[in-house]
């Protein structure tokens, strides 16, 4: 069995993990541990940090041989501060992730991906000649671009039709990809590929963004509340599976770097010729999936989403597309009081 | 409004100094400038560039920018205690209660039309990402010309060539701008500036470790901050002379502060924006806080024949750009250097960046034997301020203290 890498953001690049002979295991704020990180940390902090410094608290984690953060907003860099102080015989690396697309944070951003290629060899005792790890992670990249297009073709189906269950089979498609392999996931996507159930029709078409919404019992609920997901955009969701490109110039550092970074960003990645382009990219996402209403879904105290909501709000209302904002916790907590909220946003829509 | 404020306050000032040039003390002359500041960001005559924390205001008052850090005005509305009026428009717009009160507060200003319009604007990731956040939302609501300074968290090569080429580039878009191209001798200058600054408050920080401590409560309060605003310029070298003279004559003549200095203290981040009377109720009880964790000079002198890497050295030395564990180091030599007996860390309601660490810290401080204050509080909202709470707090602090 293959020694695990933890990571926790979706600029990781999984195809460099297994290229270096280990499997990826994204740690998900998934856990009965107590609440411990507030004291380490802040009570502030967004549920995400906090459930996953629980786990390492409590070592509620499998074994591993080493962590990956990257650095994508505060929260992030406090968990791998608090890190050092909760495991501190763990190997760890954090990765610098400039915040927007021009050549220089490409250039940047892919020698900090080399960096993390060749920290991750060293943690494996793998001495390989450039042209042999070159190999390896390329045989990755293409995998992993095999699941990338799988999963592309899953979400058009969801976008034409509605069958119940895809939605929350295609959640467990990227789940294996995070927690297991991209082997595993990939044969699992070919397995999923065609709807278990037949089409269906359901009147209120829903496009759901947010940063976290990991859990495909998530997606079933939303579908008995009467939500057909006809699109998706978290960092959970097809955005992990992000398609490399392969440039002109055969740096797959580059490479790596150009697909990620360009890839349909977080809310704390901005394209700084259009301030605010979050917004419009959710009214477009929302338009081209059909969908009759948006629902946003974040997580409480996420600054970089939380200072995107209003922009987000007004774009919307700009389109007359109706919009229901939720806040969550990663706790199945206040499921009772969305479910109210979404039943009335959707029997709302269906008038 | 804006302008009257800072136009009032700098007449009032230069009326005083006219009238008693020697009665005038060095903080009065610091909020002299600061208002000067305030008064040609509202005067509508001026190149504007609304900023992160971290920018480098020394090569943007070189290139005639007149720029300030947005956290500034939030900190500024509190103390006018105006802001309520700004965060009611801001959390109307959908701005979280639960997020930072210095950007609620200027988002509040933007929305209700009260903050000067940019030509331009420039977000730093260090802090934070919700100040750089906040920067996005200024260019998505002015239709400003927007550009990123991403300070990179390693000190390593790449990183520093990283940051310094991106300076390059920002010479070159505020040129776009303003039409005129970078001048190296004025750049040299406004670095050369800096460097005399930086000297001056080596010593006035060096000065202030005395025991007892010439400073009082009030005297340095978020003066390592906000001093970055004028550092490149004349006139912020003549106000480190004038802190630098003032903290030698209350030591040659034995004028410490009114208070008897029972216990030192450090204060971590920011202070308190509104007015509410901590300063006051330490004072009583022979509280002094000698040193605020950002009056600190955390970088070698810049090179004016390698401006851009000098300026990225330095972005990327400030306590916040750097990993906690760094952040904790400088506190525990500060605290060493200070001979402090105690830590107050506001924990700012909203603030992931520095409140995120307050565990962290709380522990790296007790390690080297100083206690820590938490408090909770938000440093720039007061509506839900529980000021007994608070106080009981500190009291019972001191009394364990002392």
């Amino acid at each position: 069995m293959k020694k695990k890498i933890g990571f926790t953001c979706a600029y990781t690049p999984v195809p460099l993990i297994e290229a270096a002979g280990f499997s990826p295991y994204r740690i998900f704020p998934e856990t009965k541990a107590p609440d411990q990180a507030g004291h380490l940390l802040h009570d502030n902090l967004c549920p995400h940090v906090k459930k996953v410094l629980d786990r390492a608290l409590e070592n509620d984690l499998p074994e591993l041989e080493g962590m990956v953060f990257i650095n994508s907003c505060d929260t992030m860099r406090r968990l791998a501060d608090a890190w050092q102080v909760a495991r501190p015989d763990d190997k760890i690396i954090l990765i610098d992730l400039p915040s927007e697309m021009n050549s220089l944070s490409l250039d940047f951003l892919s020698k900090e991906y080399e960096r993390l290629s060749r920290t991750l060899f060293k943690w494996n005792d793998e001495t390989l000649e450039p042209e042999i790890i070159s190999q390896k992670i390329k045989e990755k990249i293409s995998q992993w671009n095999l699941l990338a297009d799988s999963i592309k073709k899953i979400e058009e189906k969801m976008t034409q039709n509605f069958f119940p269950g895809y939605a929350s089979s295609l959640q467990q498609i990227i789940n294996t990809a995070a927690t297991q392999s991209i082997d595993e996931a990939l044969a699992m996507a070919k397995s999923k590929i065609e709807p278990e159930n037949p089409c269906k029709s359901l009147t209120a078409p829903i496009f759901v963004f947010g940063n976290l919404l990991f859990d495909p019992k998530v997606y079933d609920l939303f579908e008995e509340w009467n939500v057909q997901v006809a699109g998706t955009d978290f960092c959970t969701s097809s955005r992990f599976v992000t398609q490399v490109e392969q440039g002109p110039d055969n740096n797959i550092f580059r490479s790596l770097a150009d697909s990620y970074l360009k890839q349909t960003p977080c809310a704390r990645t901005m394209d700084t010729t259009m301030p605010g382009s979050i917004a419009q990219r959710i009214v477009e996402r929302a338009k081209q999936t059909n969908a009759k209403g948006v629902i946003g879904f974040t997580l409480k105290f996420c600054d970089p989403y939380l200072a995107r909501i209003p922009m987000i709000r007004q774009a919307l209302q700009k389109e007359s597309i109706p919009f229901l904002m939720l806040e969550g916790d990663c706790t199945t907590g206040s499921m009772g009081q969305q479910q109210t909220r979404i039943e009335a946003f959707t029997e709302m829509l269906e008038v | 409004m804006m302008y009257e404020h800072f136009d009032n306050t700098v007449k009032g000032i230069k009326d005083k100094l006219n009238q008693d040039p020697e009665g005038i003390n060095a903080r009065k002359k610091y909020v002299l400038e600061l208002s000067r500041l305030g008064r040609k960001l509202y005067s509508k005559n001026e190149t504007i560039a609304w900023c992160g924390v971290t920018a480098p205001f020394d090569l943007l008052s070189s290139m005639g920018v007149t720029s300030c850090f947005v956290e500034f005005v939030g900190a500024m509305l509190a103390s006018t205690q105006t802001a309520g009026f700004f965060f009611e428009d801001a959390e109307d717009a959908g701005f979280a209660t639960d997020s930072c009160a210095y950007h609620r507060a200027v988002m509040g200003a933007v929305l209700k039309n009260a903050m000067p319009e940019p030509d331009f604007i420039i977000g730093t990731s260090s802090p934070c990402t919700a100040g750089l956040a906040v920067m996005e939302n200024f260019a998505n609501q002015y239709k400003k010309d927007f550009f990123i300074l991403n300070v990179p968290q390693n000190y390593s090569k790449d990183a520093i060539k990283f940051l310094s080429s991106q300076i390059e580039e920002l010479t070159h878009f505020i040129s776009a701008h303003t039409k005129k191209p970078l001048s190296k001798e004025k750049l040299g200058l406004a670095l050369e500036n800096f460097n005399h600054s930086s000297q001056l408050l080596k010593d006035i920080y060096k000065l202030a470790m005395t025991k007892p401590s010439p400073v009082d409560n009030r005297l340095l309060r978020d003066f390592g901050v906000v001093m970055t605003l004028l550092m490149g310029t004349k006139e912020g070298v003549d106000i480190c002379q004038a802190f630098k003279d003032e903290l030698n004559q209350r030591i040659e003549t034995g004028r410490h502060h009114a208070s008897k200095e029972k216990t030192r203290l450090i204060w971590i981040q920011n202070r308190i924006q509104y007015p509410f009377p901590l300063d006051k109720m330490l004072d009583d009880m022979g509280a002094k806080i000698v040193i605020d964790e950002l009056n600190t000079v955390t970088w070698e002198p810049m090179d004016p024949d390698n401006p851009f890497e000098s300026i990225a050295k330095r972005m990327i030395s400030i306590p916040f750009s750097m990993d906690t564990s760094q952040r904790i180091k400088n506190m525990q030599n500060l605290a060493k250097d200070y001979q402090i007996d105690g830590a107050i860390n506001p924990c700012h309601w909203g603030c992931r960046q520095g409140t995120g660490a307050r565990g962290l810290i709380s522990k790296g401080l007790r390690d080297i034997d100083v206690p820590v204050l938490n408090l909770e509080i938000d440093c720039v909202d007061s509506r839900n301020l529980a000021k007994g709470q608070i106080e009981t707090r500190v009291e019972a602090f001191m009394e364990m203290l002392s």
